[in-house]
């Protein structure tokens, strides 16, 4: 994997531009909700928003990349579900924080590459892939639990979820890191670059040298392993451990990475896109609770902004195309 | 026609790997789990399988043309809402059914514009309706069961000639839908989009516009499966079918029918439907832990897609 | 390479069949069928843990039916009717929803299976008996017990269940009652969150940011209880809060000081009484046609009995239990 050299300066201005839409968008939830709730612009909720923004980046950011692929990776909920069980077991059996991470980090990786494979080597389509490969880990979960739950972690590790760092709870700087990490590996390294190939045009992409179905594999993985870390970020928040904590996470993940602007044929998107859809989608979802809307209303809501954010998007696509 | 015989009996002869697995699904739970096998369970197989079948065969010609529609299941359970809430308010079976058919067509309506006019990726599209038609449903009923129909929807559990009406029900829209896909225009153009959609508009044929009926054809075959479902519970559940258009996406995975390419085989969907709800079944009957359940059948739609696509490298 | 994705494929499919072919151990005694609603709800696991104790005491064997999909109506609708080709001797049901599954209780009762009604009292159907805690009742002593703590005075806020379970619409009805016997408490909000932690947890945030005082919180469970307090604990506010469950991990917030007091909802002994009751109804012995269990409030005074993890308790004897 080669760095490529450019001006990183440039680079961020051009990032900023290309989500200019979306942060205009961002600017006038902002507005609406401070002044149609009194308590929305307080410290205190705004920190909230953040922190929830932040666990839902952490699961969007790994599906990202897949998306970009042109695949999809429904197990990443289930994956979440898994690997916090297995590491809260680790946690509790253990009492050390640094074997519950691990663990968790482990156990999203391992499941990350088994979608890998299948999708690759056995060339089942993704969709349905992850599809089995969910039913599976729920069906594991729902064993090893056996409807239990493991609660009482080490305070130690409960800084990850719960902490502040002046002033900001913790999963915010850790949207943050890897939101740089992940924007450095898409935008400056040559593995990188050759995912979002492998999503515009794969047959481009193989003649061109570019090892496909190892890109592949590395998408699907990563996938799995931020499932991991963001399994760790809830149980931490949580201070516990069920098998179907996971379950609710799929349909906004998918719909935070959708909201920020990748589509799904591939090759379109970023992860700065996607630090914005979780953004958006979480105050949305703030105010709703805020303004006391019956939370019946939630999923249409949801559904109503999936819809909109993509059209949208798919308009200005379609007049810059007009104009260039 | 002739050369559709050859056809059916070609296909046959290669069977894909949903029909291998019936058979040692047969072979394994007739012989270990007592009852599997009697005409009782049969038929309540048959029966379990209806609702799944008569969303698995528009999600077969949705995905013939490339496309996906989750809002299935959502859509299903306001159907049936609508339905039960009709018939506790008095109106008669006849417009409950109009109700809940227009509000699965409203749908269908919905999800052909935004995937076929407005261009938009089926998956999102019906993400997006997915969450309204949850939201309505919920809202509709405030989280509670519509009951107190009954005596208006027990006409649903007869029988006819020994087989029950719900049977005869899922008889009928397979030959129906068999007939559709593969002896009208309407078939032909949906293998053509999914194909080979190029050759569509050089006929000079509104490609969209059909390429919507198919979505609008499936919302109005999930309105009318409400019916189906309040019949099992009598009732009008807000959370009834979540999640059951996965169950037909798989079944017709399983079946053999491919994603992209417009590849195809109507039978094979009711083979994946039945492969699924004999899964089901067999483990129940046999009495294996709930959760082990949920394994296997993630396994046996891994192993089928497995097979297929060994046989499509030898 | 061939040989070997050969090999994986026997193997994988020998694994489905060897699942496919475990069947149920059954003693030599009668047969007995257990139908909970899902299998992520500690309660329920608390229910069957106590119906196998039962069953190992009075030596019958017992199948479990839990719908793989939490809480799916068609899914223990198909159970109902595929329990009917394995003939057990009786049934022990806790409907998924105690509306919907009604035409199931008819088919059993046309197969001449007789059954035993726990936890939700089913809204139709023929029953041998009904064991179960009287929410209402439950909901209002619970409540009474906080009021009391807040020394009459102070706002409140409701955390109700899930919207259209009997349990939780009754358990707020006896919240409320109490609300209104108690002039100095005022009930500032009342809003679902779905009987989950995480759902309380954040619904607590939202709720903080609108109000800024809240001395008590009537959760109608303890794991919206314990969410709230998470929620609390990361604000640095303190409020009183009460549960209904005691389970094992309510106990521990009860003994750490962090939660008030649990109402008693025993799923353990549920599950123990459905099952004798279902036996003894067999052996032709006496049985009573309902047992409502007492409402006990869980505080520091006398956890101790709760105080043991579930999967270690014993069922209480026949003589004790239909006596209190």
């Amino acid at each position: 994997m080669r760095v490529t050299r450019g001006n990183l300066l440039e680079s961020m201005r051009e990032a900023f531009a290309r989500l200019g839409g979306r942060l205009a968008a961002v600017i006038l939830i902002f507005v609406v909700l401070g002044l149609a709730s009194d308590v929305f612009l307080t410290q205190n909720n705004l920190l909230n928003v953040l922190r929830q923004a932040a666990l839902l980046f952490l699961i969007a950011s790994g599906l990202t990349l897949v998306i970009l692929t042109a695949g999809l990776d429904l197990s990443v909920g289930a994956n979440l579900g898994m690997s916090a069980c297995l590491a809260a077991s680790v946690l509790k059996a253990t009492g050390s924080p640094f074997l519950g991470v691990l663990t968790g980090v482990a156990s999203g990786l391992a499941t990350g590459l088994a979608n890998g494979l299948l999708v690759t080597a056995l060339r089942i389509p993704p969709f349905i892939a992850t599809y089995g490969m969910l039913w599976v880990l729920h069906g594991l979960s729902y064993y090893y639990m056996a409807g239990d739950t493991i609660y009482g972690f080490p305070p130690g590790f409960r800084e990850i979820g719960s902490g502040y760092l002046f002033g900001l709870p913790v999963p915010i700087y850790l949207m943050f890191v890897f939101l740089a990490i992940g924007w450095l590996f898409l935008e400056r390294t040559t593995w990188g670059q050759e995912v979002y190939a492998v999503g515009a045009n794969p047959v481009a992409a193989r003649l061109s040298g570019v090892p496909v179905r190892r890109r592949l594999v590395l998408v699907y993985t990563v996938s799995g392993g931020m499932a991991g870390l963001a399994a760790l970020v809830y149980l931490a928040r949580l201070n516990s451990a069920e098998a179907d904590i996971g379950e609710p996470l799929l349909l906004p993940a998918i719909a935070a990475v959708l909201i920020g602007g990748a589509s799904l044929f591939g090759g379109v998107g970023t992860l700065g896109g996607t630090l914005i859809g979780a953004l958006i989608l979480t105050l949305v979802l703030n105010g709703m609770n805020l303004l006391e809307v019956n939370a019946n209303w939630q999923p249409l809501v949801t559904g109503a902004m999936v819809l909109i954010g993509v059209l949208l998007d798919m308009w200005t696509r379609r007049r810059a195309e007009e104009k260039s | 026609m002739h050369h559709r015989v050859h056809e059916f009996a070609r296909r046959l002869a290669a069977l894909p790997g949903v029909a291998y697995i019936l058979v040692l699904q047969a072979i394994v739970f007739g012989s270990v789990a007592e009852g599997f096998l009697s005409p009782l369970n049969l038929t309540n197989i048959g029966t379990q399988a209806t609702i799944l079948l008569m969303l698995a065969l528009p999600m077969t010609l949705v995905i013939l043309t490339e496309g996906l529609d989750i809002s299935m299941g959502a859509v299903l359970t306001l159907c049936s809402v609508v339905l039960a809430w009709v018939l506790a308010h008095g109106g008669g079976i006849g417009l409950a059914l109009a109700a809940s058919a227009a509000m699965g067509l409203a749908f269908g309506v919905a999800n052909g514009t935004l995937v076929s006019y407005l261009g938009m990726p089926p998956f999102v599209a019906t993400l997006g309706t997915l969450g309204m038609a949850q939201g309505l449903a919920l809202a509709i009923t405030d989280g509670q069961s519509i009951v107190g129909i009954s005596a208006q929807i027990a006409f649903m559990r007869a029988d006819v000639l020994g087989i029950p009406l719900v049977l005869i029900f899922a008889f009928v829209a397979y030959f129906f839908v068999h007939a559709l896909l593969y002896y009208t225009r309407f078939g032909t153009y949906i293998f053509a989009i999914g194909g080979n959609r190029e050759a569509l508009a050089l006929a000079g044929v509104h490609a969209r516009a059909w390429h919507a009926g198919v979505y609008v054809f499936a919302g109005l075959m999930v309105g009318i499966t409400g019916l189906l479902l309040v019949a099992r519970t009598n009732s009008g559940h807000p959370t009834a079918a979540f999640g059951m258009e996965f169950d037909a996406i798989a079944a017709v995975a399983v079946g053999g029918t491919s994603f992209e390419r417009g590849e195809g085989w109507l039978f094979g969907t009711l083979l994946g439907v039945l492969a699924v709800g004999v899964m089901r079944n067999g483990l129940n009957v046999a009495g294996v832990s709930s959760s082990l359940q949920v394994v296997a059948i993630g396994l046996l739609v891994i192993a089928a897609l497995l097979i297929d696509a060994l046989r499509r490298r030898a | 390479m061939k040989a070997k994705i050969k090999r994986t494929l026997q193997i994988t499919m020998l694994a489905a069949a060897l699942i496919s072919a475990a069947p149920a151990a059954f003693g030599a005694g009668e047969k007995l069928a257990v139908f909970t609603k899902n299998n992520t709800n500690p309660f329920f696991q608390a229910v069957r843990l106590g119906a196998d104790s039962a069953a190992k005491q009075m030596k019958v064997g017992l199948t479990q039916f839990v719908p793989t999909k939490p809480d799916s109506i068609p899914e223990q609708m198909s159970q109902m009717e595929d329990v009917i080709v394995k003939k057990p001797d009786a049934i022990v049901l806790v409907p998924v929803d105690y509306k919907a599954m009604v035409p199931g209780v008819e088919k059993l009762n046309a197969a001449g299976i007789p059954l035993v009604n726990i936890v939700d009292r089913s809204a139709g159907g023929k029953f041998v008996s009904y064991v179960g805690a009287d929410d209402y009742v439950l909901g209002m002593v619970t409540a009474r017990y906080l009021i009391k703590a807040m020394k009459g005075k102070g706002n409140v806020v409701i955390m109700e269940g899930v919207r259209g379970s009997l349990t939780s619409a009754d358990r707020v009805r006896g919240f409320n009652a109490a609300i209104k016997e108690a002039p100095g408490v005022k009930l500032v909000a009342s809003q679902p969150a779905n009987f989950q932690r995480l759902q309380a947890l954040q619904v607590m945030e939202n709720l903080m940011q609108s109000h800024p005082a809240i001395d008590g919180v009537l959760a109608a469970n303890d794991a919206m209880a314990l969410g709230a307090l998470e929620a609390l604990d990361g604000a640095k506010r303190k409020a009183l809060a009460v549960g209904i469950n005691a389970t094992k991990e309510g106990v521990d917030a009860i003994k750490a000081g962090r939660m008030l007091a649990s109402g008693d909802y025993n799923g353990f002994v549920q599950g123990c009484l459905g099952t004798m009751i279902a036996v003894r109804t067999l052996r032709k012995q006496p049985v009573p046609k309902e047992v409502l269990l007492p409402a006990v409030v869980v505080d520091k005074t006398n956890y101790g009995p709760y105080d043991l993890p579930v999967d270690q308790r014993s069922c209480p004897k026949w003589e004790e239990m239909v006596k209190g």
